[in-house]
Parts: C-alpha cells; sequence; structure tokens
C-alpha cells in the first residue's frame, strides 16, 4: 500500500519534470539574453558618482565619464554668449571644483542651486557633457536645506 | 472648532473602523457567524465614510485658506486659483497619504458592495487583508504624518505650491498614478485570501482578473498623463527618461501585463497558477515599493522629493508583506499543481509564456538599474548609476522581441499549432513586413534597429487587421452585412477584440516612440531680434519678447515666425511663467507644434531684454503617435474591464463555437 503510493507520487513527479524541450530552449533563451543584455550594459554605461574629494584622488577616472553632486557656489557663474560656454564652480561639503559646460543650461541654474555634473576632470577643470538640476523637491514647496540630501 | 480638527478625529475613528472590520471579519469567518461578517463588511463603509470626512475637511481648509494648518500654509496661498488650490490636496506628502488611504477605503467599499453574492468563505478575508492595509496607512496617517497638524502662529499667506505643479496636468496626474498604486491593492487582497483559504479554483480568478484590468487601465492612464505632463512642462524634449521615479511607476505595470496574459492561460489551460499568483503578488510589492521609493528619499532622482520619517515604516511594512506573502505562498504550493501540461513552445500557451519571460524580463532589467546605485553602494561601497543608454540598449530588445510575440501569439492555437496553420496564417503579414524593411532604407531608414522595429510594428498591425477580417468575412459569410459583422462580432467577443485594441495601440504607440528615439533632431541657438535658426527644413525667426503680468504672475513670451521654404507655418510664444514667492524658479510654456505627425517643439531657455533670447529646438517626429496609442490602449483597456451585459441570448450565443478560432 504504502509502496504504491510512493510510485504514485514518484509517477507523478517524473511527469511533472517533463517539461518539452522547446520550453526549455526558449526559456534558457530569453533568461540568457535577459541577463547578458543587463551584464553587458551594466559595465559598459554604468557611472561613478563621485564627491569632488574621490574624483581628485582618482587616477583611472580620466577615461570614464563621472558624476559629480555639488551646490553652484555664489558669484562664480561666467558665461560667454559667444560659444555658449558656461564656468562655475561647484561645492560640495568639503572641496571646490571649476566646472566648464557647453550648451543650454536648465531653467532653474542659478548660484546655490543643487546640480550633477557628468563628465571628465581634465587638468582640474571638470568638462561637463550634461548638466542636471535638481527640480527643488517636486512636491515640497520649500527648497530643501543645502546639503542635507544625498 | 477648525476643519482640521475633524479632519484628524475623523481619520482617528476610520483607524478604529478598520480595526474592527479586520478583527470582526476574521473571527466571523473563523467562528462561522454570519453576522460578525457583516459587521466587518459595514465597517469598511463606515471606514470610507469617516476618511471622505476627512478629505473634505482638508478641502474644506485649503478652501478656506486656513494658513493655521501647516499643510495648507506650505503648500497653497492666496493667489492660487481654487482648482490648483485644490489640486494642492496631494501637493504634498501628507496629502498624497490621506489620498491614498481614502482611494483604498474607496475601493475597498466597492469590493464589498459589489462582491455581495461572492463565495462566502472568501470575502471576510479579502475585507481582512484590505482593512491590513489599510490599518498601516492609517497608523502612519494618524501618529507619523497627519496634514491636520496646526500651527500656533497663522500667518497672512501660504508658501504657495512649486510652479511646475501649476499645470492642468498637475489636476489629474499625481491622484492617477497614486490611485494606481493603490488599486494593485485589491487583486492582492483576493489572491491572499484566496491562498489563506486555499479556494484556490478559478473563481477568485475572475475578480482577481477584472480588478488587476481595473488597476492596469488606472496605471496606463497615470503613466501616460505622466509623460504626457513631462512632455509639455519640463522642456526638455523628450517624455520618458528613466527616471527612478517613472521607473518605479512602470514596473507594477509591467508584471501586471505579464498577470493578465498568463490568467488567460490559467483560466483556459490550469497551468501557470504558481506563476500567475507570483506576478501578482510581485505586482503589489512592486506598487509599494512605487508608493514609497518616491518618498523615502533612497534611491537619488532629478525628482527629489522630501525626505521624511515614514521611510522605516514603509520598509518595515514592505518587510512585513513580503514576508506574509511568501510564507503563504509556500503554505499552499501543493494545491497549486497545474492541470494540463505544456506541449510545445508553438502554441497559444506557448507564446503566453514568452510574452511572461520578456514582461518580467524587462521589469527585472528596469528594477535592476533603478536599485543600482544601492547595490553598487553595498556591493562595492561605491555609488554608481545607469543612465538612458542602459534601459535602451536592454529594454529596446526585448521589447522589439514583446512586438513580434503580440503579433504571432493571438494567431497560435492552443496546445499546439501546425506548421501548416502558422505558415497560412503568417505569411501575408510576414510578406507585408519584409516588403516593408526593403522600401524602408529607400526612405532615410538606415537604422537597422529602427527598421526592424517599424517592420516589427507593421507586421504585428497586419496580423490583428487580418484576424478582425477573417473573423467579419466568416460573419459575412452568414448573411450579415460588413459594418453588422463587424460590431456584432466585437461586442460578443469584447474581451478578445479589447485585447487586440490594446495590442494596437502598443503598436502605434511604439511607432511613435522609435519615430522619436532614433529621429529626434535638436538645436540650441542664441538668437537676437530678427535673426534666425533652422532646423529639419524649419526655419525659425525671432522677432522680439514681451513680457506681462497676469494675476500677479509674470509671463514672459518670445515670438518666433515658423516657416517652412517660402511659406509661413505659425507664429509661436514659447515662453515663462514666473510666480510670486518663486522667482528664481520660472516654469517653462513650451511651445509644441504638431504639423503632421512631427512635432516642432520649443523651449525658452533664456532671455536679455526683450531682443534677446536663447531657445531649443526639437523636431520630434511620430511624438503624436505616442499620444493617440496610449489612448488605444486605454480604451482596449477598458473595454476588456467593462461589465458584459447579461442577456438571454448571450448565454446561447457564447457557447457556439467562435468561428475566428484557429484550428490546427
Amino acid at each position: 500500500m504504502l509502496a504504491e503510493q510512493q510510485l504514485q507520487s514518484d509517477t507523478r513527479r517524473t511527469r511533472r519534470r517533463k517539461v518539452p524541450w522547446s520550453f526549455v530552449v526558449a526559456g534558457v533563451a530569453i533568461a540568457g539574453a535577459v541577463l547578458y543584455l543587463v551584464l553587458a550594459n551594466t559595465s559598459a554605461s554604468a557611472e561613478y558618482y563621485l564627491t569632488i574629494h574621490e574624483l581628485r584622488a582618482c587616477t583611472t577616472c580620466a577615461s570614464r565619464a563621472v558624476r559629480v553632486a555639488g551646490i553652484v557656489a555664489q558669484n562664480s557663474v561666467v558665461r560667454n554668449d559667444k560659444t555658449q560656454q558656461i564656468r562655475f564652480a561647484i561645492n560640495d561639503q568639503s572641496e571646490t571644483m571649476s566646472v566648464e559646460y557647453g550648451g543650454v543650461v536648465p531653467d532653474i541654474f542659478r548660484p546655490g542651486i543643487q546640480v550633477v555634473v557628468e563628465g571628465h576632470l581634465v587638468n582640474g577643470v571638470f568638462q561637463a557633457q550634461n548638466l542636471l538640476a535638481k527640480c527643488p523637491s517636486k512636491f515640497q514647496s520649500a527648497t530643501p536645506p543645502a546639503g542635507t540630501s544625498q | 472648532m477648525h476643519f482640521s480638527d475633524l479632519g484628524m478625529i475623523a481619520e482617528l475613528l476610520a483607524l478604529i473602523f478598520a480595526a474592527y472590520a479586520l478583527v470582526s471579519s476574521v473571527l466571523g469567518a473563523l467562528r462561522g457567524q454570519a453576522a460578525l461578517i457583516a459587521s466587518g463588511r459595514r465597517a469598511v463603509l463606515v471606514t470610507a465614510a469617516f476618511l471622505l470626512t476627512a478629505a473634505a475637511s482638508l478641502a474644506a481648509s485649503f478652501l478656506t485658506h486656513d494658513f493655521g494648518v501647516r499643510y495648507v500654509q506650505e503648500h497653497s496661498s492666496r493667489a492660487m486659483p481654487w482648482y490648483y488650490t485644490l489640486a494642492a490636496f496631494y501637493g504634498g506628502q501628507e496629502g498624497s497619504l490621506l489620498y491614498w488611504t481614502l482611494m483604498l477605503a474607496v475601493f475597498s467599499s466597492l469590493a464589498v458592495l459589489l462582491h455581495r453574492r461572492a463565495p462566502a468563505t472568501l470575502m471576510p478575508y479579502v475585507v481582512a487583508v484590505l482593512m491590513g492595509l489599510e490599518g498601516f496607512f492609517l497608523v502612519v496617517l494618524n501618529f507619523v504624518s497627519t496634514p491636520f497638524v496646526r500651527q500656533r502662529i497663522v500667518p497672512d499667506d501660504g508658501a504657495g505650491l512649486n510652479p511646475i505643479l501649476q499645470d492642468p496636468g498637475m489636476l489629474i496626474h499625481p491622484p492617477m498614478l497614486l490611485m494606481g498604486y493603490m488599486s494593485f491593492s485589491l487583486p492582492f487582497a483576493f489572491a491572499a485570501a484566496a491562498m489563506i483559504t486555499g479556494r484556490l479554483d478559478s473563481a477568485w480568478l475572475r475578480a482577481i482578473r477584472r480588478w488587476t484590468l481595473a488597476a492596469w487601465s488606472i496605471q496606463t492612464a497615470g503613466l501616460l498623463l505622466g509623460a504626457w505632463w513631462a512632455y509639455h512642462v519640463l522642456g526638455w524634449g523628450g517624455y520618458w527618461g528613466w527616471d527612478p521615479v517613472e521607473n518605479a511607476a512602470l514596473l507594477p505595470w509591467l508584471t501586471a501585463t505579464a498577470f493578465l496574459h498568463s490568467t488567460m492561460v490559467q483560466e483556459r489551460r490550469g497551468s501557470l497558477k504558481v506563476w500567475s499568483l507570483g506576478l501578482i503578488i510581485a505586482t503589489f510589492l512592486l506598487a509599494l515599493f512605487g508608493t514609497f521609493e518616491v518618498r523615502s528619499g533612497i534611491i537619488s532622482s532629478v525628482h527629489s522629493f522630501a525626505y521624511s520619517a515614514i521611510g522605516p515604516w514603509f520598509l518595515g511594512f514592505l518587510a512585513v508583506v513580503i514576508a506574509g506573502s511568501i510564507g503563504l505562498f509556500i503554505y499552499r504550493l501543493p494545491r497549486l499543481r497545474p492541470e494540463h501540461e505544456f506541449t510545445t513552445v508553438f502554441s497559444r500557451e506557448g507564446s503566453f509564456l514568452v510574452n511572461n519571460l520578456l514582461l518580467t524580463g524587462i521589469a527585472f532589467a528596469t528594477f535592476w538599474g533603478t536599485i543600482f546605485p544601492i547595490l553598487s553602494q553595498a556591493v562595492r561601497n561605491q555609488t554608481m548609476t545607469v543612465g538612458k543608454a542602459f534601459y535602451e540598449q536592454v529594454n529596446g530588445p526585448l521589447f522589439l522581441l514583446l512586438l513580434f510575440t503580440m503579433g504571432v501569439g493571438p494567431l497560435l492555437a492552443w496546445r499546439r499549432a501546425s506548421w501548416q496553420s502558422i505558415w497560412r496564417n503568417f505569411r501575408g503579414p510576414a510578406l507585408v513586413a519584409a516588403a516593408c524593411a526593403l522600401v524602408l532604407p529607400l526612405l532615410g531608414v538606415t537604422s537597422v534597429w529602427a527598421n526592424a522595429g517599424f517592420s516589427v510594428c507593421l507586421f504585428v498591425a497586419v496580423t490583428i487587421c487580418y484576424e478582425l477580417w477573417r473573423g467579419v468575412r466568416v460573419r459575412h459569410g452568414h448573411g450579415e452585412s460588413y459594418p453588422r459583422a463587424t460590431q456584432m462580432l466585437v461586442s460578443r467577443h469584447r474581451q478578445r477584440y479589447g485585447g487586440y485594441l490594446v495590442h494596437l495601440g502598443l503598436v502605434v504607440l511604439a511607432v511613435g516612440v522609435i519615430g522619436s528615439l532614433f529621429f529626434q533632431t535638436k538645436t540650441d541657438a542664441q538668437l537676437r531680434r530678427g535673426e534666425s535658426v533652422r532646423l529639419a527644413g524649419y526655419t525659425l525667426t525671432f522677432q522680439g519678447t514681451t513680457a506681462t503680468t497676469q494675476q500677479s504672475v509674470e509671463v514672459v513670451r518670445a515670438r518666433f515666425a515658423v516657416s517652412q521654404g517660402a511659406s509661413a507655418v505659425a507664429t509661436i510664444f514659447p515662453g515663462q511663467r514666473i510666480f510670486p514667492g518663486f522667482e528664481n524658479q520660472p516654469a517653462s510654456i513650451v511651445s509644441i507644434t504638431t504639423v503632421g505627425l512631427n512635432d516642432l517643439y520649443v523651449f525658452l531657455a533664456g532671455y536679455d531684454g526683450a531682443d534677446s533670447a536663447t531657445i531649443q529646438v526639437f523636431m520630434n517626429p511620430l511624438v503624436p503617435l505616442v499620444w493617440s496609442g496610449g489612448v488605444l490602449m486605454l480604451l482596449g483597456g477598458i473595454a476588456c474591464w467593462w461589465p458584459e451585459r447579461r442577456r438571454t441570448g448571450a448565454l446561447l450565443e457564447a457557447r457556439q463555437p467562435v468561428p475566428v478560432e484557429v484550428t490546427a
């Protein structure tokens, strides 16, 4: 009796395990493709989020774009309308860094707001390809005090 | 007594009644006392009534400008028109939380009223789970983050609402998205109740499906409105940026879509039960994650929200829900055996499985990218982010495959499709698609990915039209006129054709996305009066800037004449609105001129007096298709969800063999 039950549950189990090969192939192919795409693109497009201090200490950062967040320093913004270049300095808690950026700056860009710059450090000046201004808190009217976020 | 006091009392009473509903439902179910169960159901309605009172109190505080309430003072001002004053209700975290809680109570009441005839064993637990969720939100609302806090000094005026939120999109986008997140609670509650009671047959499935369709439609609307709002207000020329906040809203949508497909297999073939249940639980968890992620500040985003005390509460709650769901799931696993085995991937159920793998794959990749900063911080002690490129390169090919499956799947027979029928059904659409792929390079589509995308879209569209045509032809053969045949066919199989409408909408949307992704052109220009800039055959000539003040809002408008060759197309006025109190945060007035299927998108980035302006000009091809496709998807979702009319003839009709079914 017991052996029979055992046998029955065994056959059921083996029957359950029988998955058609086409499913295995399709499943493995899709899962493999997803994993490959995710992993390959993660290493290709990952960007370091560094503080100014970390960026200056980084020896391998010249070759890849990094992101740095900081507050635009007062009285540091110099616009060159001819070349549409803008030069300014950003501060984080400890250090200050000069940034150069070409192109249109966001609406809300001005000294005192928090920005994220994306680019390379070249000879001590950060050449930004991208300039993101943090929306001063989308759902809160008051701007959060500088330096509290992150 | 102020309105806010009334609100405070009401939300406390709501908590008490929610707790009572939970306890009495469970006790009633355990002891088999119908009176207790009925009492629990009525308590749900009372909870909703008290929350409506609380919400009305907050609305009244806003409309009477009661700046003694801190929340009102922080989010509105006397200068704001009444509709934005009212919209400020969900302009901050506390109000959003109240809104979420209210909506859950309203939907729970709807469930109680609509499922009066549902199996008596299931409903008490549905009520219990819903009230458990409601209870958590009410505890947070009452004791951690309430909008009714008063301040001793009553200022004369409030701080006002963030300018970018003072837009018609603000009136509906946030409440829609919050409602979307919330509405995934209902399928979850049904699933959890089914697991608790062990009644895992197909009765609960139908209820879950309907609620998921409703939630899916709401979330679709929320996502669309979000994209629309971003496109029309933010001024960066796009509608989707793969920002963590956007991803959070997309994730439950993806898994819900997968669930809607996998339940079709479950209904028809009795398989994929474990998978479907897992999907609906995952959907709810992702919806909770979305609600919480945007408010906790754990992931930094360009939308920075206020950081607050509710983060740990949500994290704890998430952990409890995850642990509870997994526990129940493992407990019930033995009852979830499939009734039929799969035979081959070349079948309807096979295509559904592929669709599910792709959708969960996309969800996984998106989730991975979203939490990558946390992952990399934890593993390598170094915050790293992945940007737009990551999502485009990973999700792009997966979406393309998904589209292809969408074209193939509905035409495959259940169990096993023969090669013969596959050939018969697909040679037409495949030929059209192949011709399209050959012609597109001649029209200037040089990118292989764009070409493949367009061709696959056409393939899917043709298969859908072909399928409809075959059904109509069969009915026409039985003596119905073509319009009548179409109408009868669609109304008799509304679920099926609603699904096709969603697919068609997605195809149209995909064409729009591919167009704007591959063929967007842009230029920046700084112009003096009389100077012009050219882009994609259009010439924009700057004619000066004017500034006016409307109801204390300063409106700056730059005037441009747009011409194509020698003929004038339009005169446009991109501009900025500067709100009192927010002088350093101008809100953009983006000018979008739609010519045919292309959007000429002009953003005024800056100005210097009346004679100098800096603009960004984008040519966004096919973007209008994104909106029309999205609306089609929404309509299709509603068509699937809409209750069947109960007619005497309808039952008979449904039993007849479906003429359009593909037989292998």
